[in-house]
C-alpha cells in the first residue's frame, strides 16, 4: 500500500499509509501526521488519492509546502518525491495498489510540471541560494570592470576609439552607426558586434569580417587583444580595467 | 522606413484553449505578445488583459503625455521606452488585483514581451520567458533574458544549454506578471536598420524550433505571415505541446528617388507582405 515516511534528521519518524481517506498534516492533534513545529499550521496540508494520482494540497499555509524544493498548491507525487514542510520531511512511497478514489467533488489534478508556474520572491531566494554560492565566484570573476572598447589601428572612421556600452554595435557609414566609417562605396553596415550573456560576438552585415585573419560568416566571440578587419579599417578588440 | 508585420498564434497539439495573445497595432508600429497562466480560462484572461492594458496606455501616450512613469526607468530613455516600461506595470497591477478580487482567479499570471517602433528607434519591454529576437544580417540574436529558472541557472554556470533543455523545470518562472504587486521589468532601447526582422513568440515556438532553423525561416520566406504560418507548422509536427504565437516585423528601406521604380520592379511587390505600416 502506498504510504508517506515521516522524517527528521533521515530517519524515520513515522510511517502513515494513504488509502481512500486523505491523510492531513499539520500542527493541530487531529492531523493523521502531526509536526509539532511553530513553522507548521494547525492544518497545512492533506494528501490524497484522485483518479488514481496522490495528490497533496497546501491548505493555505503560513510557511508552505515543498515538493522537490517547488512551493505548490496542489501537485501530483510521484514515487520517491520529497515533501517539506517545515523543518519535516515526508518521503513518498507510490509503490503498491491505489486505493479507489475518495471523490473530493473537484477536478482532476492536472499533471504539474508542464503548467508554467511562478515563483514568489522568497522562494526564488531560496531556490536561488544554492545556485548563488556555486555561481558567485564566477559572477564576480566576470563582473570587475572591464570595458570592452573598440581601438581603431587604420582606415577612416569618426572616432579614434569606441567603448561599446550598447548591446548592439554596427559598423557601417550608416548615420546610425556606432562606427562611422568614412568614405565613397562604404556599406551602410558593414559588420555588427552585439553582447550576449557570455560575451561580444562579431558577425557579419553586408561585408564578411575577419577576426585575426580569418574570415566570419556568423557570429564569433571576441577575445581580448583580437584584430577586427572590415572594410579596410582595422580595429584592436580589447577590455580596458 | 517601411514596417511590414505578420502574426499567427495557435492552440497546439495538446491545449484545449489558447492562453496566449498577441496584438499588432499598425499605426503605433506597436507589437505585443503575451502567454497566460492559471487553471481554468484565468491564462486566456491574464494574457487578454496585459495586451489589453499595455496597447491602451501606449495609445494614450499622445493625448495623455504626462502620465505617471511607473518603476525604474533610465533618464535617458525617449519617452516611448518610458511609456512602454510603465504600461507593463499597469497590466501587473491590472491582473494581481483582478487576482486578488476574485478568489477563482487566484494564481493567474502572463509573461508580456512587447516592441515599439518609432522611427528608427526601437523600444522593448519584458517580463517572463517569451522572447523578442533580432535578426540582422542573417544573425539571430535574442533581445530578450528568460525569466525563468533554468535560464538563471544557465547565467549562472550551474547548467548548461543542453541541460536545461532537458529540465524538467522549464516552466519555473522567477518573474511573470500577476505574481506580485510590484514587479521589476526589463525595458532597453536600440537602434534599427534597414532589413532588420524582429520576431516575437511564446515559448511554445521556442521549446520546439531552434534558433537556427528560426533563422532560417525568417531568410527564406519574404512572406511574414506565411513565415510565422512555418513556424508554428514546424513546432506542431513535433508535437505541439503548448499554444504557439509569432509575430514577425520587417524593416524595409523606403524606396526614394529617381531609380526607385528600378527598385521597385526588381523587388517582389513588397506591398503583399502581411500587414503594412510605417513611419
Amino acid at each position: 500500500m502506498p504510504k508517506l515516511s515521516l522524517m527528521f534528521d533521515n530517519k524515520i519518524v513515522k510511517e502513515v499509509p494513504v488509502g481512500s481517506r486523505p491523510v492531513t498534516i499539520g500542527r493541530s492533534p487531529d492531523n493523521d501526521i502531526l509536526v509539532d513545529n511553530l513553522a507548521v499550521s494547525n492544518y497545512h496540508a492533506k494528501i490524497y488519492y484522485e483518479a488514481g494520482r496522490m495528490v497533496i494540497e497546501d491548505l493555505a499555509s503560513l510557511n508552505g509546502t515543498f515538493v522537490n524544493d517547488l512551493r505548490v498548491e496542489r501537485a501530483t507525487l510521484h514515487d520517491g518525491d520529497n515533501i517539506h514542510i517545515g523543518k519535516h520531511k515526508i518521503k513518498v512511497d507510490t509503490s503498491g495498489d491505489a486505493p479507489l478514489a475518495w471523490d473530493t467533488g473537484r477536478k482532476t489534478a492536472a499533471p504539474r510540471i508542464n503548467e508554467t508556474m511562478v515563483l514568489d520572491t522568497k522562494e526564488r531566494r531560496q531556490m536561488l541560494q544554492q545556485a548563488a554560492a556555486m555561481g558567485e565566484s564566477m559572477q564576480f570573476a566576470g563582473a570587475r570592470m572591464k570595458v570592452p572598447t573598440l581601438i581603431v589601428l587604420g582606415g577612416k572612421t569618426d572616432q579614434k576609439e569606441y567603448v561599446l556600452t550598447n548591446k548592439l554595435t554596427v559598423i557601417g557609414k550608416s548615420v546610425m552607426a556606432t562606427v562611422k566609417l568614412k568614405g565613397w562605396f562604404k556599406p551602410q553596415m558593414a559588420a555588427q558586434i552585439n553582447q550576449r550573456d557570455d560575451g561580444f560576438y562579431l558577425g557579419p552585415g553586408d561585408k564578411v569580417p575577419t577576426v585575426n585573419g580569418n574570415p566570419v560568416s556568423g557570429p564569433v566571440r571576441l577575445n581580448d587583444g583580437d584584430l577586427v578587419e572590415v572594410s579596410g579599417v582595422r580595429l584592436n578588440f580589447i577590455f580596458r580595467e | 522606413m517601411r514596417i511590414a508585420s505578420g502574426g499567427v498564434t495557435d492552440l497546439g497539439r495538446v491545449r484545449s484553449n489558447n492562453e496566449d495573445s498577441y496584438k499588432i497595432v499598425e499605426p503605433l508600429n506597436l507589437y505585443v505578445l503575451s502567454d497566460g497562466m492559471g487553471g481554468e480560462a484565468h491564462g486566456e484572461i491574464a494574457s487578454a488583459m496585459a495586451v489589453e492594458t499595455v496597447v491602451q496606455h501606449c495609445i494614450d501616450l499622445e493625448a495623455n503625455p504626462a502620465a505617471a512613469v511607473i518603476g525604474a526607468v533610465q533618464p535617458n530613455w525617449s519617452s516611448f521606452t518610458k511609456r512602454l516600461s510603465t504600461a507593463v506595470h499597469l497590466a501587473n497591477r491590472n491582473i494581481f488585483k483582478s487576482a486578488e478580487e476574485n478568489p477563482d482567479q487566484h494564481g493567474m499570471g502572463a509573461t508580456l514581451t512587447a516592441v515599439w517602433i518609432n522611427g528608427t528607434k526601437l523600444s522593448v519591454a519584458h517580463i517572463g520567458d517569451s522572447r523578442a529576437y533580432l535578426l540582422r544580417g542573417g544573425t539571430l540574436l535574442q533581445l530578450t533574458r528568460d525569466h525563468s529558472l533554468v535560464a538563471e541557472q544557465v547565467r549562472r554556470g550551474i547548467l548548461t544549454s543542453a541541460e536545461a533543455e532537458e529540465s524538467d523545470m522549464q516552466s519555473v518562472l522567477l518573474r511573470a506578471l500577476g505574481a506580485q504587486a510590484e514587479i521589476e521589468v526589463d525595458a532597453e532601447e536600440h537602434t534599427l536598420f534597414p532589413r532588420d526582422v524582429l520576431l516575437l513568440c511564446s515559448d511554445g515556438l521556442t521549446r520546439m524550433v531552434t534558433e537556427p532553423e528560426i533563422a532560417g525561416t525568417l531568410q527564406v520566406e519574404s512572406d511574414l505571415t506565411r513565415a510565422a504560418e512555418s513556424l508554428v507548422a514546424m513546432a506542431n509536427e513535433r508535437g505541439g505541446p503548448d499554444n504557439i504565437t509569432v509575430v514577425i516585423v520587417r524593416l524595409e528601406k523606403e524606396s526614394k528617388g529617381w531609380f526607385s521604380w528600378l527598385r521597385r520592379g526588381a523587388r517582389k511587390n513588397p506591398g503583399s507582405n502581411g500587414r503594412v505600416g510605417g513611419n
